[in-house]
């Protein structure tokens, strides 16, 4: 048989419950431009029935727990591809500083310098005694070796600023792991303790986020809502509530900051995040694009100073070198291309064998030949210039076009996020309206309860 | 059930508002530029074909100035190889004059000064500079290549035997000079022994007959020289024509590798812009909708 004592305690659990309910509804609509908030439900549970008699009746209802919605691989699959996003905006950003300094379409590049040097030769040619023509083979040989070691200078410029680069980054990374370790414990501590650690993880998993942006990590679940980050390498980065920093050093070498994990160079194990795409630039586009550069500036340096020397001068002397000799390696030759003559004289554009008069260009026309000879890797040395553009350029593309299409998956993947953890107005509003609808009906119970409690205290008369 | 969607599309709005944007923004640039590739990455192939172009182009110019820098060289050249043809067909003439016996000593005399006046003026033409070089002393430009000397009348020839070349398009190059040597003393026919000879032979009256064969023999030799002139100066003409023609054809690949379709690049413009407007447009509708909050009754 069922009491009235019993029901007014089922009527204040549902004021309980429902009071948790719309708390947890207010709670959601406060956060509903939270960054990284999963909404939370409150788990109405029944409460288990009371058997008197023959009779087996409802105890009520309780809140069971409250939960945060949120589904793990979705956040796994975001981290990934932010990860890639992070690497490929990082690169572009290096590529686009690199791709405008050979902005051949709008005639800004080394093709100029090029063809007018060549063309200078071509003018010695026609008029190889001629004082003017000869001071503007000079003046041409100058301006490109000045825009060779602009290029190089600015080239080395950008690959500074991705150092420097490399070296923030891993400072953030440093402070996110400290972070996601602090709130890792936080995670064990509220599981443990048998709490919602949704909060937590939400905070957890923004900071994730944030450091899939900056580097690649692989995250395994340790148990006990713990989790253990590392590198996808293996390099540790988190493990529980201790986080392991990276150390940038500079590399005696090549001088740039390599990263260090406990006392391993991790630098070229880096596969995402805008670490990898900064050190992309850093320690392979730029070395490439300079070293095509060198070989090119090399190439014609030692070209033009062989044929040179194979003629003679204006003043009947065999040739000597019209630019300075680059490293025998080549390395360094586009920073260091120099003219080595100042008097026009010098040029030889006299051929052979034996000194031929003012008016004697075959050494010219073989100075002037020099373009359409093979010289740099079995390229003649505009071709060989065209590659270096395409180079980079396609190299720019390429990471646009998978930035985007990576882009278009990350959204899709944050709209399939939002999807689930996500606050609705509206959702949460019906939730509203029908916690209080219960709130009222259970308070309505509770003032029948008292009426039938005075009737029955007043069946008993009055002594 | 439905799967839920995302309840906040601000984010996935304002993604597609900045794409819009782009879109408009690449269209204006293309307009503005005239170019449909501004950065290497737009098309990195027509970029490296580019400066292939722009290398062949700047290559034409040069040949162009090279021509006209050569152009009038040449025609002085030939301009005094045509004085020296004019010269000795004036010397042929008193030479046959001279050689047909109804002369006296006196009037020989007074031909052999006129035809010694020829050989001052042949000296002279054989001297032709332009731009302060000499034009037939070979390659050796800097100095006279023919020196008269005027008690014996010999002429002494100081230059070279070099002929030079130059390139007047890719691969295609034209002979600049005919050495002094080759035009004016060559084994085939001497002007100045020819002329040496006439006037031996009219201040002698001995063999003027052969002397005037020797003129006509040297006549002969120049104008088949001077041939290497006139093809040169032809090679010039028809290269300019076809480098004009392949400036012409460089820009227009030019044109076809990053130019811009300007009614395309405006239609697209225009297209760019209206899609803005209307992501503009649907962004402000979904954001402005009303919620369940606004139908419920006032408490």
């Amino acid at each position: 048989m069922g009491s009235l004592s019993a029901s007014l305690t089922i009527v204040t659990q549902s004021l309980q419950a429902e009071q948790t309910a719309i708390q947890t509804t207010s709670n959601n609509i406060a956060n509903v431009n939270t960054p990284g908030y999963s909404r939370q439900v409150a788990n109405f549970d029944d409460n288990p029935p009371v058997q008197i008699g023959s009779l087996t009746l409802g105890a009520g209802v309780q809140i069971s727990q409250v939960t945060s919605l949120r589904d793990s691989v979705l956040d796994l699959r975001v981290n990934q591809e932010t990860q890639q996003q992070g690497s490929l905006n990082a690169f572009i950003s290096g590529g686009q500083q690199i791709q405008s300094l050979f902005n051949e379409t709008s005639g800004s590049g080394l093709q100029a310098p090029l063809t007018a040097f060549f063309n200078s030769l071509s003018q010695l040619s026609a008029n190889p005694s001629d004082s003017n023509t000869r001071q503007g083979v000079l003046t041409a040989a100058q301006n490109l070796a000045t825009a060779f070691n602009q290029t190089s200078t600015n080239l080395s410029n950008i690959q500074r600023g991705e150092n420097l680069s490399v070296t923030q980054s891993v400072s953030q990374i440093n402070t996110l792991t400290s972070q996601i370790a602090a709130v890792n414990a936080q995670v064990a501590a509220a599981t443990g303790g048998g709490q919602n650690p949704g909060p937590f993880i939400d905070q957890r998993q923004q900071l994730i986020n944030q450091l899939s942006n900056l580097v690649d990590i692989s995250s395994i679940d340790a148990g006990n809502g713990s989790l253990t980050l590392t590198t996808s390498s293996g390099a540790p980065l988190v493990v529980s509530g201790q986080s392991f920093q990276l150390t940038a050093q500079a590399n005696p070498t090549t001088g740039v900051q390599d990263v260090y994990s406990q006392g391993t160079d991790i630098t070229s194990k880096i596969t995402g995040g805008e670490l990898a795409g900064q050190i992309q630039i850093r320690d392979q586009q730029i070395p490439s694009t300079l070293s095509s550069l060198d070989s090119l500036a090399s190439s014609l340096a030692n070209s033009v100073n062989t044929q040179n020397q194979q003629g003679f001068d204006l003043n009947g002397n065999a040739g000597g070198n019209i630019f300075v000799p680059p490293p025998a390696n080549g390395v360094g030759a586009a920073q260091s291309l120099a003219v080595a003559i100042t008097n026009p004289n010098l040029i030889a554009a006299s051929g052979g064998p034996a000194p031929g008069s003012s008016g004697d260009n075959t050494n010219a026309n073989a100075l002037l030949n020099i373009q359409n000879q093979a010289i740099v890797n079995g390229q003649t040395p505009i071709n060989a210039y065209s590659g270096v553009v395409f180079q980079i350029g396609s190299a720019v593309s390429t990471a646009q076009s998978n930035q985007q299409a990576g882009g278009l998956v990350l959204q899709q993947l944050q709209n399939l996020q939002q999807g689930v953890s996500g606050v609705d107005i509206n959702e949460e509003s019906a939730n509203l309206i029908r916690f209080q609808s219960a709130y009222q009906a259970s308070a309505q119970i509770a003032g029948i309860i008292d009426q039938l409690l005075q009737t029955t205290i007043n069946m008993v008369p009055v002594p | 059930m439905s799967i839920r969607l995302n309840p906040n599309p601000l984010p996935s709005l304002l993604l597609d508002i900045q794409q819009s944007e782009q879109n408009a923004n690449i269209a204006t640039q293309q307009v503005s530029s005239g170019r449909q590739v501004n950065q290497l990455s737009d098309n990195p192939d027509a970029a490296a074909a580019v400066v292939l172009n722009h290398n062949q182009t700047g290559q034409d110019d040069q040949y162009l100035q090279n021509i006209s820098t050569l152009q009038p060289r040449l025609q002085v050249a030939d301009s005094s190889l045509s004085d020296v043809v004019t010269a000795l067909t004036r010397a042929l003439s008193l030479g046959t004059e001279g050689a047909n016996g109804t002369l006296n000593a006196g009037d020989r005399q007074s031909v052999a000064a006129e035809v010694q006046g020829i050989q001052t003026q042949l000296v002279s033409l054989a001297n032709a500079t332009y731009q302060g070089t000499y034009l037939f002393g070979g390659t050796a430009v800097g100095s006279q290549p023919f020196t008269l000397n005027s008690a014996t009348g010999a002429v002494t020839y100081n230059g070279d035997t070099d002929v030079t070349s130059v390139q007047i398009s890719t691969g295609n190059s034209i002979q600049t000079n005919v050495p002094g040597s080759q035009l004016f003393q060559n084994a085939s026919g001497s002007v100045f022994g020819a002329i040496q000879d006439l006037i031996t032979g009219l201040q002698t009256n001995t063999n003027i007959g052969a002397a005037v064969t020797e003129v006509q023999n040297a006549l002969t030799t120049v104008d088949t020289q001077r041939v290497t002139y006139d093809n040169s100066l032809n090679q010039l003409t028809s290269s300019e024509d076809f480098l004009n023609q392949d400036k012409v054809d460089l820009s227009t690949q030019e044109n076809a590798l990053i130019g811009a379709d300007l009614a395309t690049a405006s239609s697209d413009l225009v297209q760019a812009q209206t899609a803005e407007q209307a992501t503009l447009n649907a962004a402000g509708r979904v954001l402005s909708l009303p919620n369940l909050l606004t139908y419920l009754p006032p408490p």
